[in-house]
């Protein structure tokens, strides 16, 4: 539970201030307050800290940390799968709030908009006491400790080549069971998948076999590890078969 | 902390903590408008407009929106005015209870601000935030376009009546017909229905004011100073003994004004199950008992100064249990040996408690053996249905209080005030005279809310404490601890003679009642009679055993029974007539009910009080004329065709169309009955007070067209105030699909008395005969073409000669109950290499008889199907080992959004129904009845695979396509 908030105005002040034990990161709050934690936490609330837009820059885009998800839905600069991948994520309500810094924060083991910036070969930048770093987007699922004492403040991705993306859930917009998403520069194709392990994550084609998939009952591992093969085979062939980014 | 938001145009400093979310900020500062729906956000009920974007205010905490501007639906529009969003709304027919109407409109607001010509796509993605599970977003995305095409200027689409020509009964058939304006209700007329001025026609809902500007209507929206929070402790254990219950470090806690369970509360027995008197047994439920049944079930409540104690001083009740083992499928419940879960000795009414029996259930019509020996062929088939839950938005809501006279008031999200009333005395240990219910306006209610299942905790807790209090149910609450849909193992049998005739069938059911029996009865009753009424047959016989097990509680489910039986029947004819070589529909055309035929099981399987000598017989059907409307809509020809269903451009694809029938009852004959009380006003208006319970269904406004129609008036000289126990007369509730007959005809009969006073004085003002005058437009006309104003009428009466209050009541109760009928179809398209369905189209041609309002009678259409789809396609609730549902939130949940709909197409088929007034029939639950079979038939039309369970989730279909 909230029993502090602070909102402060520039990026030192807000590392100081998660470095408090009891800090969360307020980026829209959509994921921390739909499911309150009893303990008391102080919130530290991004929104003056002027980290939102979407930028290019060299062959890509960047994207501010608290930029949301409908601007990237909004945004001609975004790959057009991607910005499918950005609606899908949240309804209307929710994606004018949800940032992209929290999506990356939050590591939905079904976030397709993570997918999709896996494909399109994510790097992100941490703000931390000392130098910022930069980490690519696999590295920061794979580890979650990377963002301790550190808050996002941007994320670029490279916007040329082809992409696709297909899924399968029970609705059109149910959150998938399996979805896979690829990007193709025209040399090599990276394919990104959920719901085949507990992270969105980069999936060799030739070791799709070698997945685990942990079940659920939308999904046995059995079930899960078919589709992953289905729709791999999808959007290589739609990548590879002149799909546009 | 205070902070400042700009509301509505105001700058507006506030007090709030840290943790409080924009929500309760706006709710405490008096914008009732923004709803609470689920604790994690998902259903857009609270949603409101920042600097002018969409957000849902209970994922925003408030010191978030600091220094921003925030936008209500309060903010739209002034006393006497509406936006043209607003009016759009009304005028499409988009709003049924209203409850997230407002986040509707400011989704419409801000999509129109950003873009004033949306698409249909970009419509449907605006709303995709919002949940309804009533409307099927049909009618609130026309809204949005017609309010766009209203603020551009433009002229918006028709949303009259659409006459459709009869295709049956006529030499040629019209041609099917243009593109008809999406949201004009579809009607093929009936020539024996006279002509009407107010009934049948889609006049505005006599609520919608108030619901489409968010004004206090709702039981939360009412603040009362002193109100205490309650909270209830639920079991985490399947089956266990409450061996102890330490109370002190929860009494202890500053603020908490009372902890009630076993130890405290006066055991008195009683079945939750919201029905008359008396209630069908078993009485198998105590407000807080020893023993706990399910995972969910009640443990014990406070009552405390405000939520965070509240859930503070649960935390603190120290439960010592004696976990037991459970059982949690039907067909092991009642085998020897396996754990019983009733075994209190005061237990009163099941059929064998020591086996979790229930009741067995028992009907036939002669000897089904009989039949089989003779059948040329004999088909049996067994399916499962399976636990679903309801999902208003607005969940259960309750509000207690002792009032001036001392008397307990319960203001309460309730399709049954009157059945709360009666039941909940004994309870309390306070006579019925000192107690009344009052039902506000309610955000859905669909059965789950036809139980008295909270009101006894506030009950008590306001007797402990001598303070008002509320209990609001949480979503997780919602789904674990309310009422859900019984499922079922379903055993069809049937014999056949070489030409096709039924020569006997038999349904033999296992049903699952959870841990209580509520509604466990009377909903197999139904499903005995549905699945035996649909189709003729010599012989019939039903078996029906209910069962206890240790799943949250089935109760009373918009269908009641029926959903299940016509998911069996449905694919047990149609897989019948594929056996037999016969076409689908032709096949059961040689054996379905029509008018003139005997509905003869059910004299044994009504609750009612019926004469046993007259057997009721179908007396309108339209079920032709459904059916050939239904294959025009959705081009039924198709599904011969292998190109469409196999196209060779989509190898993985294939293609279906399904149909399945239903007949469904019209209130429960012998039993429903309803009273209603109407009186004149000095302007010739009038007050009309009935019983009868809208539950966003639009009866309030259904019942003043029927009374406006009687004596002469528009529906807005006739002020509706209903379900309130101390003022207005009885009515059963909202159930049973009774409202428009049995209401309405105690509506009619009490306004046709009305009329005889008021011609009486007329004829005396006008010096003629009282059979010479008429009544319309507001006056009496007599046929020498004198006139006087209903105005004046008034004035004399009240107050000038032979004063008296011209008023009138009357009751009524049926001895019929007749069927209404429906022709659904559904078209699918399976991915075979995924097992992804994916329903595209859904069309239900159903004879509802004469549609008193065919807008609010297409709405239920609309949004029942949409309902039902869920139940044949993506709802489940699931369980883990232990008994603990898995998935008790929207998301893991799946009900379907705006942004994934298929096309929904409702058609109301006119019959004139005798019995009925102005010829009405029931429409309430018939569309849940048909959607799963006709999906499953599609699937099957697909690709050749016969799936026997629902849901058809994608692993479900993926398997029964491997394994063919």
């Amino acid at each position: 539970m909230i029993t502090q908030y602070h909102r402060p105005l520039t990026l030192d002040d807000a590392i100081a201030l998660i470095a408090r034990p009891d800090a969360v990161v307020l980026a829209g709050g959509t994921t921390i307050n739909a499911a309150p934690d009893r303990a008391a936490s102080t919130a530290v609330d991004l929104q003056d800290l002027d980290l939102a837009g979407i930028d290019v820059e060299g062959g890509g885009v960047r994207i501010g940390a608290t930029t949301r998800l409908q601007d990237l839905v909004d945004s001609a600069l975004i790959p057009t799968v991607l910005r499918d991948l950005a609606r899908r994520e949240a309804p209307s309500t929710i994606r004018t709030m949800a940032t992209v810094g929290g999506t990356i924060g939050t590591a939905d083991p079904e976030s397709e908009l993570l997918a999709g910036l896996l494909a399109f070969g994510a790097r992100v930048t941490l703000a931390r006491a000392g130098s910022p770093t930069e980490h690519s987007l696999d590295d920061i699922l794979a580890d979650a400790g990377l963002l301790n004492g550190s808050i996002i403040t941007a994320v670029t991705i490279l916007t040329s080549g082809r992409a696709a993306a297909d899924r399968v859930g029970r609705t059109p917009m149910d959150r998938p069971i399996v979805m896979a998403v690829a990007h193709s520069d025209g040399a090599t194709a990276r394919l990104a998948m959920t719901g085949v392990a507990s992270v969105p994550l980069v999936v060799d084609p030739d070791h799709i076999g070698d997945l685990d998939p942990p079940p659920d009952f939308r999904g046995t591992a059995a079930y899960r590890a078919g589709l992953a093969e289905v729709l791999a085979t999808r959007v290589l062939a739609a990548v590879e078969g002149g799909a546009s980014a | 902390m205070t902070i400042t938001l700009t509301i509505n145009g105001t700058k507006t400093g506030l007090d709030c903590q840290p943790r409080d979310s924009l929500r309760t900020v706006l709710r405490k500062a008096g914008y009732k408008s923004v709803r609470f729906g689920s604790e994690t956000g998902e259903t857009g009920a609270a949603a409101v407009l920042v600097d002018g974007r969409l957000i849902t205010a209970d994922l925003m905490l408030a010191a978030q929106a600091d220094g921003h501007e925030v936008e209500t639906v309060e903010g739209l529009s002034s006393p006497g005015n509406l936006h043209p969003i607003q009016e759009a709304f009304i005028e499409t027919g988009a709003i049924q209870s209203g409850y997230s109407t407002p986040a509707m409109i400011l989704a419409a607001k801000a999509l129109i601000a950003r873009n004033p010509n949306p698409t249909e796509d970009d419509v449907r993605d605006a709303l995709s935030g919002i949940l309804d599970r009533e409307t099927g977003y049909l009618r609130p995305v026309h809204a949005v376009l017609r309010a766009a095409a209203v603020m551009r200027g433009e002229a918006p689409e028709s949303v009259d009546v659409v006459f459709l020509e009869p295709l049956t009964d006529v030499d040629r058939p019209e041609a099917p017909e243009a593109d008809l304006p999406a949201i004009a209700p579809r009607v093929v007329p009936s020539s024996d229905v006279p002509e009407t001025r107010v009934v049948g026609k889609g006049e505005t809902k006599v609520d919608a004011i108030k619901l489409v500007k968010g004004n206090p209507a709702f039981t939360d929206d009412v603040d009362l100073s002193g109100t205490l929070v309650a909270k209830v402790l639920y079991s985490p254990h399947a089956n266990a003994r409450i061996v102890d219950i330490d109370d002190a470090a929860a009494l202890a806690l500053p603020g908490v004004h009372a902890v009630l369970h076993h130890g405290n509360v006066a055991r008195v027995r009683y079945a939750s199950g919201g029905q008359s008197y008396p209630n069908p047994l078993p009485y198998d439920q105590v407000s807080f008992d020893n023993r706990v049944r399910y995972v969910g079930d009640r443990v014990a409540a406070v009552a405390a100064d405000t939520e965070e104690i509240a859930l503070a001083a649960i935390d603190l009740i120290n439960v010592t249990y004696e976990v037991l083992p459970a059982v949690f499928d039907e067909n092991e419940a009642i085998l020897d040996g396996a754990p019983v879960i009733h075994d209190e000795p005061d237990m009163e009414g099941a059929h064998d408690a020591s086996h979790n029996l229930v009741h067995h259930i028992e009907a036939e019509t002669g000897d089904v053996a009989d039949g089989f020996a003779i059948a040329d062929r004999v088909f049996e088939q067994t399916m499962r249905v399976h636990q679903v839950q309801q999902t208003p938005i607005e969940p259960h809501i309750a509000i207690s209080a002792w009032d001036s006279d001392e008397r307990l008031v319960i203001t309460s999200s309730t399709q049954v005030p009157f059945h709360v009333r009666r039941m909940v005395a004994p309870l309390l240990g306070l006579p019925v005279k000192q107690i009344r219910i009052i039902k506000p306006r309610i955000g859905g209610g669909f059965g789950v809310k036809q139980e008295m299942l909270i009101e006894d905790i506030v009950g008590h807790l306001t007797i402990a404490t001598g303070r008002p209090v509320r209990l609001e149910l949480t979503r997780e609450e919602e789904f674990m601890s309310s009422r859900t849909r019984h499922p079922q193992t379903i055993t069809f049998k049937t014999g056949v003679d070489a030409g096709g005739m039924l020569t006997a069938q038999e349904m033999r059911v296992v049903a699952n009642t959870g841990a209580y029996g509520t509604h466990g009865l009377t909903v197999q009753m139904v499903t005995g009679l549905r699945g035996l009424s649909s189709f003729n047959s010599p012989l019939k016989r039903f078996d029906c055993k209910v069962a206890y097990t240790n799943i949250p509680v089935p109760g009373a489910y918009r269908g009641y029974g029926a959903p299940q039986a016509l998911y069996a029947l449905e694919v047990h004819m149609e897989d019948i007539a594929d056996e037999l070589g016969m076409d689908a529909i032709d096949f059961r055309r040689l054996n379905w009910t029509k008018v003139g035929d005997p509905l003869d099981i059910a004299p044994q399987l009504g609750e009612g009080d019926q004469d046993a000598s007259v057997m009721p017989m179908v007396t309108s059907c339209g079920l032709e004329e459904a059916v050939a409307q239904g294959q025009r809509a959705i081009d039924w020809d198709r599904r011969n065709d292998p190109e469409w269903r196999q196209p060779s451009d989509k190898p993985n694809i294939r293609r279906g169309l399904g149909f399945a029938m239903a007949m469904h009852g019209t209130a429960i004959p012998g039993l429903d009955m309803g009273g209603a009380s109407l009186k004149i006003n000095d302007d010739g208006s009038f007050n009309l007070l009935v019983g009868a319970t809208d539950l966003g269904t639009g009866s309030d406004t259904v019942l003043a067209q029927i009374a406006a129609e009687v004596v002469g008036v528009g529906t807005d000289d006739i002020i509706v105030y209903s379900s309130d126990t101390d003022m207005t007369p009885f009515d059963v509730g909202a159930y049973a699909s009774s409202t428009t007959y049995i209401s309405g005809m105690a509506t009619k009969r009490a306004a046709e008395l009305v009329r005889t006073q008021i011609v009486a004085r007329a004829a005396l003002m006008l010096d003629v005969d009282a059979d010479s005058i008429d009544l319309y437009d507001g006056a009496a006309w007599s046929a020498d073409g004198q006139s006087v104003t209903l105005e004046k009428i008034a004035l004399s009466t009240l107050h000038q000669e032979g004063q008296h209050q011209i008023m009138a009541d009357a009751s009524y109760v049926s001895p019929e109950s007749p069927p209404p009928y429906a022709a659904q179809f559904a078209e699918v398209e399976v991915d075979i290499e995924t097992g992804q369905v994916t329903v595209n189209r859904l069309v239900m041609a159903v004879d509802c008889g004469v549609p008193i309002n065919p807008v609010t009678a297409a709405g239920q259409v609309e949004g029942g199907m949409i309902q039902a789809l869920g139940y044949g396609h993506c709802e489940e609730m699931v369980y883990d080992g232990d008994g603990r549902m898995v998935n008790p939130e929207f998301g893991p949940y799946k009900i379907y959004r705006a942004d994934e709909m298929p096309d929904v197409e409702a058609i109301l088929v006119q019959t004139m129904e005798p019995s009925g007034p102005f010829g009405a029939k029931a429409i309430a639950e018939i569309p849940k009845d048909a959607v799963a079979p006709a999906m499953r038939n599609a699937i099957a039309n697909a690709t050749g695979v016969r799936i026997a369970d629902i849901p058809f989730t994608p692993e479900r279909v993926w398997r029964a396509l491997q394994d063919a």
